[in-house]
């Protein structure tokens, strides 16, 4: 009986020294591990992450999101960044016409000339009245919970590696680089 | 005797200008509605002084009576994987990735769930007109194995949604109502056209292929379709039969 018990014990040990080994001698430090090709975050202050700017140049579509109709006005999400405005006076020549950056953007509606978003988990009221002087009206923090870390732009815009970002700052944007495997986008 | 008729003159005159103002308040307040549109994908909407958004878990109504004060009135926990929020009068039509929620905003700053209607796991825009809402369900490796398909619920009675049909499709993604016409993202396999003028009962019309179709609002006379290399935009004058107009390209 007494004896059977060594056995236990011994093999116990064997099995925890085998784990050993291989968490010390069967991997490499992290530094040597492989790095694919992949995306990285790129960090900014709130202050930078959370900045309202229209510039009346238009820019591709690179990651577009969901629509919107007003008026003679339409828009596009460009995931995580901002909005894209076309002017919609004439449907048979319409064109993007601007941009609104608004980062960690993935929704908007419209009522009365004031344009509400998300940026990151933030509620933003814009007057776009007059679309030259677009003015921030009111911005009301943290009040979609699940949009902070559910943000487009939480994600690179593409499916592979990524380092899996810092949950304490805002992400900007995403540039390749190579990376550790540390989280992965379908 | 003389004085009462001129009283009478007097107030008949009144309600009439009241009528007038009446009327007049009437069209201001239509007007003063001023929202815009989105398209079925959307995950938030303004109906009245609130807007309703929604994510995976959440319901958030926010009060936006005052623009330069918005306040969060609610925020409602929800074990169901939500994707998109779509309002009709009085109602909120979500589409989760388990079944189709009907909230009532009665009560404009607490929405109450009062109808639910549940399918297999997939993903789930709707839209709804007074008795019948149409679902998009696609079923793949991501989002669930339902059939993937066009479901259409009877929701005459909004707490208890009835489904009525279900007319496969291989992909479809999101969807609009104009009228008799009801336009129905396929993604890859184009645009299809139905005729829902018997609601329970989609015809199939016409299927605009060639491109990517993602999500679609029915403006007024302008269909503006999301396609993944850019706006496209079609006069649907004719419901039925949308005539292209511009790509505003990616």
């Amino acid at each position: 009986m007494r004896l059977k018990n060594y056995w236990l014990v011994a093999l116990l040990f064997i099995s925890l020294s085998s784990c050993w080994d291989f968490n010390n001698r069967n991997l490499p430090p992290p530094e040597s591990r492989t790095k694919v090709l992949g995306h990285k975050p790129v960090y900014g202050t709130e202050v930078f992450a959370k900045g309202i700017l229209y510039s009346p140049i238009p820019l591709p579509v690179i990651n577009g999101g969901n629509i919107y109709a007003f008026n003679n006005f339409l828009f596009q999400v460009e995931n995580g960044y901002g909005i894209h405005v076309i002017d919609n006076t004439n449907p048979s020549n319409a064109n993007r016409i601007g941009f609104i950056t608004i980062k960690g953007c993935s929704q908007l509606s419209i009522k009365n000339d004031k344009l509400y978003a998300n940026s990151y988990d933030d509620l933003v009221v814009l007057d776009f009245s007059n679309l030259n002087s677009i003015q921030i009206v009111s911005r009301l923090n943290g009040v979609f919970t699940e949009y902070r870390y559910g943000s487009p732009i939480a994600e690179p815009p593409v499916s592979g590696y990524y380092e899996c970002p810092r949950s304490d700052s805002f992400v900007v944007k995403w540039v390749s680089d190579s990376v550790y495997q540390s989280c992965y986008k379908q | 005797m003389k004085k009462l008729s001129f009283t009478l003159f007097l107030l008949s005159l009144l309600s009439v200008i009241f009528l007038s103002c009446e009327k007049n308040g009437a069209d201001a307040a239509s007007s003063a509605s001023g929202t815009g549109k989105g398209g079925s994908l959307a995950k938030f909407t303004i109906v009245g002084n609130y807007i309703y958004a929604v994510s995976s878990h959440y319901l958030y109504t926010v009060d936006i009576s005052n623009p330069a004060n918005p306040t969060k009135v609610n925020q409602s926990a929800l074990s169901f994987d939500m994707e998109t929020i779509y309002p009709y009068k009085n109602r909120l039509y979500i589409g989760s990735r388990t079944g189709l929620y009907v909230y009532s905003i009665d009560t404009a700053s607490s929405p109450r769930l009062i109808g639910e209607a549940k399918h297999g796991r997939s993903c789930d825009p709707v839209v709804a007109n007074d008795s019948v809402s149409y679902s998009t369900l696609k079923g793949n490796s991501f989002c669930g194995p339902a059939t993937s398909g066009l479901y259409v619920y009877d929701v005459k009675n909004t707490n208890n949604p009835v489904l009525k049909k279900t007319i496969p499709i291989n992909e479809p993604i999101g969807l609009g109502i104009a009228d008799s016409a009801l336009y129905v993202c396929c993604s890859g396999d184009g645009l299809k056209v139905y005729n829902i003028n018997d609601g329970y009962n989609p015809v199939e019309r016409q299927t605009i292929s060639g491109n990517y179709f993602i999500d679609v609002i029915p403006y007024d006379d302008l269909l503006i379709c999301w396609t993944k290399d850019g706006i496209r935009l079609y006069n649907i004058t004719n419901r039925l039969s949308p005539q292209f107009i511009k790509l505003i390209a990616n």
